[in-house]
């Protein structure tokens, strides 16, 4: 049996448009380490998936659908669609052989509290060769999973995601070694002497600690980060290529570029003109010493 | 002495250009320095976006209350709150959301206007 996966990104530009869907989750986001989309994908190839496909969700339905039907016409027997809108640890490989073991054609995943968008689908059902149902739509046979799941709805359940993998409930295991105090710090970030940390926290590739900043409360500083000097993280997530000013007080909140979300007050500002964070260039990557 | 002193109200000014924010810090000066323990409430919650000469003339304003061991309080709105906080200005000065919320705060609460830059008013 030959499987196909198709994943349906939540889109990569969400943060950037209107203001209710700042809100959102974006699935650029990573996740102490690696976006929740990469995290599919290699679970997805754990399967030993050869064809995989990364759609985003803007991609009309009719085109997915087309590339699905191509994919079945080509002899994939069974394609796995993720529409991202959880991480869940679902066990994929159980779930495929729920979905040969009972002849399924369409198996959806449900965990309490409703549809996790995960579809297993036979071939026949995309082609709708299906002799005895001619006519009728196939039903779906519904697997339910109990295991870990987050919902990727807000910035707050990404804040829980990024907390549960520090504290080790679910299976996300950040990148970087280890300290003993369970502070996860990339070989590629430099980080002052100076620096205090209460674990668990994250430091990610090419970024920077400076002087006086401290760093606490499942707090996770992404790739190609500065946080300047003096400033202290509590319960907050600085995204990927984030200045932070010096002196500041960042808590419970999540930092994107000069996006500031307190997600306490449940508000969102523009840091940009007061100058107490900066989207950082890609080109620092790799030049600190 | 331990008696409170007199509350001043103080909207900043809409604009912010350098002329506007010394002419408001000079009244603020005035003010204060007639008076002992004052409470300066500046007003920021109609204020449209914080700058970084905001922040600059917050701290001034603290720094000459507390000349004569007065206190300043702020009213923002939630956007501007949050920045207060991030800047940790609230570790000098006592944020609310309102005016009427910073002047029960205080129980002298009868106000008079008395200037014309920005709005002043003031209480004894």
């Amino acid at each position: 049996m030959e499987l196909g996966a198709l994943v349906v990104t939540q889109g990569a530009t969400l943060h950037a448009v209107g203001n209710e869907e700042a809100r959102s989750w974006c699935s650029a986001w990573p996740v102490v380490g690696k976006t929740v989309l990469e995290r599919w994908v290699d679970r997805v190839r754990s399967l030993q998936v050869n064809m995989v496909s990364v759609v985003d969700r803007g991609v009309s339905v009719p085109d997915r659908v087309q590339k699905m039907v191509d994919w079945a016409k080509e002899g994939i027997d069974q394609i796995l669609v993720i529409v991202m809108g959880s991480y869940a640890e679902v066990d994929l490989t159980d779930l495929v052989q729920f979905h040969q073991g009972g002849r399924h054609t369409i198996t959806r995943v449900f965990d309490p509290e409703g549809p996790l968008g995960i579809s297993l689908l036979d071939r026949r059902a995309v082609l709708r060769e299906l002799p005895s149902t001619i006519g009728e739509k196939p039903r779906p046979s519904r697997y339910d999973f109990m295991g870990y799941v987050t919902r990727l709805s807000s910035t707050v359940a990404y804040r829980k995601l990024v907390q549960d993998a520090l504290e080790g409930r679910c299976d996300i295991r950040p990148s970087g070694l280890p300290t003993s105090d369970n502070v996860w710090i990339d070989p590629t970030a430099v980080v002052h002497p100076s620096v205090k940390f209460r674990g668990p926290c994250y430091v990610g590739a090419n970024s920077r600690l400076n002087a006086g900043v401290t760093v606490s409360g499942y707090s996770s500083v992404e790739e190609n980060c500065e946080i300047d000097l003096g400033t202290s993280l509590e319960c907050a997530s600085i995204l990927p290529n984030t200045y932070i000013a010096p002196g500041l007080n960042v808590r419970n909140a999540v930092v994107d570029g000069t996006r500031f979300e307190h997600l306490d007050r449940k508000v969102t500002v523009d840091l940009g003109g007061v100058d107490l964070s900066a989207r950082r260039s890609d080109n620092n990557r790799g030049n600190r010493v | 002495m331990t008696g409170k002193g007199p509350t001043i109200v103080k909207q900043l000014p809409e604009r912010q250009s350098k002329l506007h924010r010394g002419l408001f810090l000079d009244e603020v000066k005035e003010l204060v320095g007639e008076s002992y323990r004052p409470r300066l409430i500046v007003d920021l919650t109609s204020c449209g976006g914080m700058k970084a000469d905001t922040i600059d003339l917050l701290l001034e304003c603290v720094e000459e209350v507390e000349h004569v061991d007065g206190r300043v309080s702020v009213a923002a709105n939630p956007e501007t709150a949050v920045i207060l906080e991030l800047t940790q200005l609230t570790s000098v000065l006592d944020l609310f959301l309102s005016v009427s919320e910073a002047m029960s705060d205080h129980p002298l609460s009868a106000m008079s206007p008395i200037s014309d830059m920005g709005t002043t008013q003031i209480a004894a």
